[in-house]
């Protein structure tokens, strides 16, 4: 599959470096011809200085034949009119990363429809709706919804009080159906075993039903209070759409603290019911003084990493029960466990999900990267593929996975070993490695 | 012209002198009206009307005309404050003419004081016996209402398409700031759909008037001045002459269609926009009528053994909304209600009705604000640094308008105050001093006192009839538009 990736920010390198890796052919635009050098022998992959946004560029470097054109420069304009020029000149998808909501809502047609961009991608607000979703699940730090939302995974933190501890997870006691598929140790994502014993400050990877996953999570994490009082650090591109998500949440009350003045009344005009506040600080003592270790939940979602990891190691010394961080670069990410903040969010790693989701075919409905390294895939079985008719067992095998749910008929089942597998079941596999060649070649039809 | 600019090189005489011709035209046209009447009734004002006509007519038309004639100058806002304040003190002289030509009143004063009130749709008069005069007169009053309703310079912006960029200048100083709102590109469009909604509710209103039971010079008149919200009638006795329940049901259908923004009627027909902005005004306005009849109401039958319930919801409801309309229609004399009636009266005059509509006061949308921004003020000493927005109903307000409107309120406090003790200091009681003082700022008419529902202006010396004049001048305009004026820098030459 050729590949074209224009912008080589964070979000362009990783996903090039993903396809490459995916062994797609890629190639890398950028303007900056000195980024273009460094990253010259960095990549198993084509890297161009040039403007990805002129058609006549474009076509120079063959974007006709393009299977894919992801526009992830950091400008909207750029990106959109990259897509343009890419879809007219015969790019068989595009893919665009658009950050202002004033150009396309969340749900609409216009830029498929009218533009002819396949997708839309907004990191910053779909890691908005990733923080909201944990915040309003007790007991979770991280929730991702499959197959159209009836299916729920989420990640929870072992904490003394939680049931799992020092027992073997083949013994654990099942309140509602639910299947542990998969554990985050030291940073990294192992696939559970039924001898796993999870210790303290392991997280945990669950699967359950849509109305299971809130009494489940809640069983395990040992406790089940909602947040009620949320503070959020930074009213940028993530902080607001947050607030705005969480005022439709009942019973939330949200406090957010952003630096800028200007920014500051941005947001408070584009808010309703949640307090703004006009703050500079990043210390403790600022935190304290707005309930900082009454609160129930923390996020640090500003522009800066540096400030998000300091604001919320602060929030969990001082006794936040949650405290969430958004972290961007890759190079931050082991620092997260290092000063015990409960979990990362990574926007850039949203925009990967995106992007992969296109570049892996009609068959991976949506997934769900990991920090640790680890994926999450929604894969349909095919009619007459290779393991129509197989047990859960061997389809595993096959495909070097695993896999945490299936979803037959509408019913959500938790697979035990003997289930046979059907055509048209979707089924939620966890990969600790990434790459989709076996899972393809296993559920796809030849 | 040409002489004038020569004079007064700083300011933009290409832009005063249409508008303040345009003025001149409009009420020379009524008078030609009212020429039409005094021929036909053959009560003997045709002369008085016959004679002013003649000589503004041309003068108006001379003078609009000449715009086109002479080249474009840098348009200020200085030029607009003071076209608007000249064209309707303009317009309240040239009224005038008829009123001493036909012997209403002997002395100019007194002419000119009924001449503004009218212009300005205050609704105050020096009559003492109105059925006495001639029809011709009476219509002209009502006529001079209506003319100044919605706006004289909003009407010479819609008939006089040369002023083009100039009519915006004069149109936003005539405008009250929360009324600026262009409902299409070109204001002259605006100001033309303006006064097409003012001509629909008028007709609709002499409409009501007559299938009620009144005569049709009558139902012409209080249509007129019922949807100006001016407060003139062709009776001494106001409507209370009537004394009719459907009367009285047009007057209050009327004159409270008249306290809503023109706009939102425009988006309404159209109804393609949103109605949202505008109705959180309009529903404060309804909510204050509707209160205020309620207690009003009960008020009157606690107070007196004598008032059925019928009688009290009856004058309860046609005064509080000749009072929150600043009209100053009267059918029972409030001045003789209980003191706490009076003075929530008093009060209400100071609230007014919508922005953007005919009526006065400091308007609902203003009142609204500062119970904001007072709420966030005491909100503020716990949380001193969460950012407050002003908003009403999901609609931002920005910094700059809190400014505004606490401005406006300060000043126009002060204004309150200091016409108080003008007047005070002219001899009057302090209930007749205050609110002869409160009715003109706000446009209303009718006071307590001296110058309460069944009496007349004619206690006021002349010094006051001046100063109320000036008043209720600055009032149409909301104060600012006058004001600036009188301010030293407004003469200076070097300001842009």
């Amino acid at each position: 599959m050729r590949v074209l990736v224009i912008g080589a920010g964070e979000v362009g390198r990783h996903i090039s470096r993903t396809l490459s890796s995916d062994r797609h052919d890629v190639t890398l635009v950028d303007q900056d011809p000195e980024r273009v050098e460094a990253l010259q022998g960095d990549l198993d992959a084509l890297v161009m200085a040039g403007n990805g946004a002129s058609p006549k560029f474009l076509r120079d470097i063959g974007a006709a034949e393009a299977d894919l054109l992801c526009a992830v420069t950091q400008s909207d304009e750029a990106n959109v009119i990259a897509a343009l020029a890419g879809h007219q000149l015969g790019a068989r998808r595009t893919v665009a990363r658009v950050r202002d909501d004033d150009y396309f809502g969340p749900d609409e047609a216009f830029a498929r429809d009218v533009l002819g961009i396949d997708f839309i991608i907004h990191p910053e607000r779909a890691t908005a709706y990733d923080l909201a979703e944990s915040i309003l699940l007790p007991g979770a730090v991280h929730v991702e919804k499959f197959a159209d939302g009836r299916v729920v995974i989420a990640e929870t933190i072992v904490t003394n009080r939680s049931p799992l501890v020092g027992r073997p997870l083949g013994e654990r006691r099942i309140v509602r159906p639910s299947f542990i598929f998969g554990l985050l140790r030291d940073g990294r994502a192992i696939a559970a075993e039924p001898y796993h014993q999870p210790k303290v400050g392991d997280h945990v990877l669950v699967a359950a039903a849509k109305e299971d996953i809130g009494p489940v999570v809640a069983h395990l994490a040992g406790r089940a209070q909602k947040a009620r009082d949320v503070v959020v650090f930074g009213g940028g591109r993530v902080g607001l759409p947050l607030a705005r998500r969480l005022e439709r949440a009942p019973d939330v009350r949200a406090t957010i603290m952003e630096r800028d003045a200007a920014r500051a009344r941005f947001i408070a005009e584009r808010l309703t019911h949640t307090t703004v506040l006009h703050e500079e600080g990043v210390g403790k003592d600022a935190l304290l003084q707005y309930g900082v270790d009454r609160a129930g939940a923390f996020v640090a979602c500003a522009g800066d990493d540096r400030a998000n990891l300091l604001a919320a190691m602060y929030a969990k010394q001082l006794g936040a029960e949650l405290c969430l961080a958004v972290v961007s670069r890759e190079e931050f990410t082991p620092l997260v466990d290092a000063l015990e903040i409960d979990a990362a969010f990574s926007p850039r790693l949203v925009t990967a999900e995106a992007i992969l989701r296109a570049v892996r075919g009609e068959n991976v409905h949506s997934m769900y990267l990991l920090l640790g390294g680890a994926e999450v895939l929604e894969v349909e079985a095919d009619p007459g593929c290779e393991a129509d008719g197989w047990t859960v067992e061997q389809a595993a095998q096959r495909a070097h996975t695993r896999i945490a749910a299936i979803l037959r008929g509408g019913k959500v089942l938790m697979p035990d070993a003997g289930e046979r597998i059907r055509a048209g079941d979707r089924m939620l596999l966890f990969n600790t490695h990434r790459g989709v060649a076996d899972v393809q070649s296993t559920f796809k039809a030849a | 012209m040409r002489r004038l600019q020569a004079l007064s090189p700083g300011l933009n005489w290409q832009l005063i002198v249409p508008v303040v011709g345009g003025a001149v035209l409009a009420v020379g046209l009524a008078f030609v009206l009212c020429f039409a009447v005094a021929a036909t009734g053959g009560d003997g004002a045709t002369v008085a009307f016959g004679l002013p006509a003649l000589v503004t007519v041309p003068a108006g038309l001379l003078a609009v005309l000449s715009a086109r004639r002479l080249r474009a100058m840098p348009l200020r806002a200085r030029d607009g404050f003071l076209a608007v304040t000249l064209a309707w003190l303009a317009a309240a002289v040239v009224g005038t003419a008829p009123l001493l030509l036909a012997g209403t009143f002997d002395r100019p004063v007194d002419a000119f004081f009924e001449s503004m009130s009218g212009i300005t749709t205050t609704g105050a008069s020096l009559l003492d016996r109105v059925e006495a005069e001639p029809d011709a007169i009476l219509l002209w009053r009502s006529l001079s209402q209506w003319l100044g309703g919605v706006g004289i310079v909003v009407l010479v912006v819609a008939i006089a398409p040369a002023t083009g960029l100039a009519g915006q200048r004069v149109f936003y100083a005539e405008m009250s700031g929360f009324a600026r709102e262009r409902l299409t590109p070109r204001i002259a469009e605006t100001a033309k759909i303006i006064w097409a909604i003012y001509l629909g509710l008028t007709t609709l209103c002499v409409v009501g008037f007559a299938l009620a039971g009144m005569g049709v010079f009558d139902a012409l008149n209080h249509g007129l001045t019922t949807i100006a919200t001016g407060g003139f009638s062709t009776r001494t006795a106001s409507l209370a002459a009537f004394d009719s329940v459907p009367v009285e049901l047009v007057a209050i259908a009327g004159m409270a269609a008249s306290g809503v923004n023109f706009a939102f009627y425009w988006r309404a027909l159209r109804g393609r926009d949103s109605l949202w902005p505008q109705l959180a005004e309009i529903r404060a306005y309804l909510l204050i009528l509707a209160g205020s009849i309620a207690v009003v109401t009960v008020s009157l039958l606690v107070s007196s053994e004598t008032v059925g319930g019928w009688q009290a919801l009856r004058d309860s409801a046609f005064t509080v909304t000749s009072i929150v309309t600043t009209t100053g229609f009267t059918t029972a004399d409030f001045d003789e209600w209980d003191d706490f009636a009076r003075m929530l009266m008093v009060l209400l005059m100071f609230v007014g009705a919508c922005a953007g509509s005919t009526a006065g006061g400091m308007k609902v949308i203003r009142v609204l604000l500062l119970f904001k921004t007072a709420a966030q003020e005491v909100q503020r000493q716990l949380q001193p640094k969460a950012v407050q927005v002003l908003r009403v109903r999901g609609r931002v307000y920005s910094e700059d308008v809190r400014r505004g409107v606490l401005g406006f309120f300060y000043i126009y406090v002060v204004v309150f105050l200091v016409a108080t003790l003008v007047m005070a200091a002219l001899g009057l009681d302090v209930v007749t001093a205050t609110s002869s003082a409160v009715a003109s700022l706000n446009i209303i008419g009718p006071g307590l006192g001296e110058v309460g529902a069944t009496e007349n202006y004619g206690a006021i010396p002349d010094a006051g009839l001046w100063f109320l004049s000036f008043l209720m001048l600055a009032g149409r305009l909301e104060v600012f538009t006058v004001l600036v004026l009188l301010t030293p820098a407004f003469w200076r030459r070097t300001i842009a």
